[in-house]
């Protein structure tokens, strides 16, 4: 009984832990701090490190990786968030990033355009995709 | 705010074949509240009944029997991207406290001229306090509604030009906006309905303000100034005419504020302290608010205060925020109302009231 129940819950702490890979086109030379992940994702920068304009991809709500992301990257709840871009939305100050549904679509944008930025999970990362960081 | 995208759809172009394509982006934002007076004092002199004041420019009125018009509310935003930093921006917003007559709020263009300055131009909400311009959206903030004694100004609209700005000073996010305009209220609703009965004209016109706001990390800092001129006329048995203050037809109003806010971990402290000085008289107000949030709760507690010569209100709050769905939040909150104004400058006199309500976004 103790033992299952020690599996059962390092099972679910590895599930929740699952590692959060922030990635760009392949070409792109620039690194990223945490702080300006943060930064591009609420609207606040717009750019890379050399200069050249960055689009955030955010992943649906109804993606479970959405939430960590949000948790991990932004240090707030998926619902904080979305009363943040109320805020801005409503008052003309700003725009959410644009969604897409799943992993793959994030990938297939990044891998097509240098200017996108997006994250996956990490076990799900391409050969067409570079990992600029990596949320654990 | 699922975007929904309009451009390209060959129908629409066959029909429209000059038009540009943009892209449309459709969102919005609900509240559907009720709530009633338990108990108050009205104002006998006004022959006013237990009377809640929760929205003061809009006459948002509870009183003893439920009702779910004052603070409900549907907003529909439409804005056309039309590229090359170029949009336009309409918000069409039907409130109960106007038996939900649909009325366009904001209607403005916009050009972003680089990474730091936007400029927009048309109608938008005055952005006075902290809460004043995303006052009708619920969802992004704490309480059911932002403190009446503070959200008291019967103008909260203008009409003219916006800078925006978005920038980056050391570690601290700095964004605010410049504007200048004018707003002409042909019937103020404040003012011809409630703290009188003749209608009114209102005019704030010369409109110069700007709002600088730091952000780092948890802290929030915004600090707010505006002067306008204000101009009044008065339909007294259908003649019209120019209201005078101490002999003049105009006077000047200074409005000055700081807003200091802390979400640090679970805990949220929300302040804001203002002024108005209208020719040498002084409005204060100020509020504060706690809370701290439980997994998908937030319980908070609220005080809101308004002192001028004759006009002394505050509001003592509690209530909370529960966050059922990715994209609607229930609230309930309990107001107890002490008004103290003399030289019959009461407003609704005490109450306590009950509200409950659902605020989304879409």
């Amino acid at each position: 009984m103790k033992t299952l129940l020690i599996a059962g819950s390092l099972l679910l702490s590895f599930t929740a832990e699952a590692a959060i890979a922030i990635v760009v086109h392949p070409s792109n030379q620039t690194s990223l701090t945490q702080e300006d992940l943060a930064r591009l994702y609420t609207g606040k920068l717009s750019a890379f490190s050399d200069g050249s304009s960055a689009v955030p991809v955010n992943l649906e709500n109804t993606v479970p990786l959405r939430s960590e992301f949000d948790q991990k990257a932004l240090g707030r709840s998926s619902s904080q968030v979305k009363a943040f871009w109320s805020k801005l939305v409503f008052t003309g100050k700003g725009t959410p990033p644009k969604e897409v549904a799943s992993d793959n679509e994030v990938l297939a944008l990044v891998a097509n355009n240098p200017n996108i930025i997006g994250y996956v999970s990490a076990n799900a990362v391409s050969d067409n995709v570079k990992v600029l960081l990596t949320l654990e | 705010m699922k975007r929904i995208i309009l451009s390209n759809l060959p129908g629409m172009m066959l029909l429209l074949p000059l038009t540009v394509s943009a892209d449309v982006n459709i969102s919005g934002f609900a509240t559907v509240a009720g709530g009633r007076v338990m108990s108050g004092d009205g104002v006998e002199a006004f022959g006013l009944p237990p009377t809640f004041l929760a929205n003061y420019p809009q006459v948002g009125v509870y009183e003893e029997e439920w009702s779910f018009k004052p603070d409900s509310r549907i907003g529909l935003q439409v804005s056309a991207d039309l590229s090359e930093g170029l949009s336009v921006t309409g918000q069409i917003v039907a409130r109960g406290a106007d038996d939900f007559d649909a009325r366009f709020e904001w209607a403005y263009v916009s050009y972003q001229l680089n990474d730091t300055w936007t400029l927009q131009a048309g109608k938008k909400r005055l952005p006075l306090y902290y809460y004043s311009d995303f006052f009708d959206v619920g969802y992004a903030y704490l309480w059911l509604r932002p403190p009446a004694d503070n959200y008291t100004w019967q103008i909260f609209n203008y009409t003219g030009i916006n800078a925006l700005f978005n920038t980056q000073l050391g570690s601290w996010d700095v964004s605010g906006n410049l504007y200048t305009g004018r707003e002409d209220d042909k019937e103020n609703k404040l003012l011809s309905q409630f703290f009188g009965t003749n209608p009114v004209r209102e005019i704030w016109k010369d409109i110069v303000g700007g709002v600088v706001s730091f952000n780092r990390d948890w802290l929030d800092i915004r600090l707010t100034y505006m002067t306008y001129v204000n101009e009044r006329y008065q339909t007294v048995n259908g003649i019209t005419e120019r209201v005078e203050w101490d002999g003049e037809f105009e006077r000047r109003g200074k409005f000055a504020g700081i807003s200091v806010n802390i979400d640090y971990n679970n805990l949220v402290l929300l302040s804001e302290l203002n002024q108005l000085d209208l020719d040498g008289s002084k409005f204060d107000t100020y509020m504060v608010s706690l809370g701290y949030r439980l997994n998908n709760v937030t319980p908070y507690i609220s005080y809101a205060d308004f002192d001028s010569d004759g006009e002394v209100h505050n509001t003592t709050s509690i209530g909370f925020r529960y966050d059922f769905h990715s994209s609607a939040a229930f609230k309930l909150q309990y107001d107890d109302v002490e008004d103290n104004g003399y030289d019959g400058l009461m407003v609704a006199g005490d109450s306590k009231s009950i509200t409950f309500g659902v605020d989304l976004v879409f």
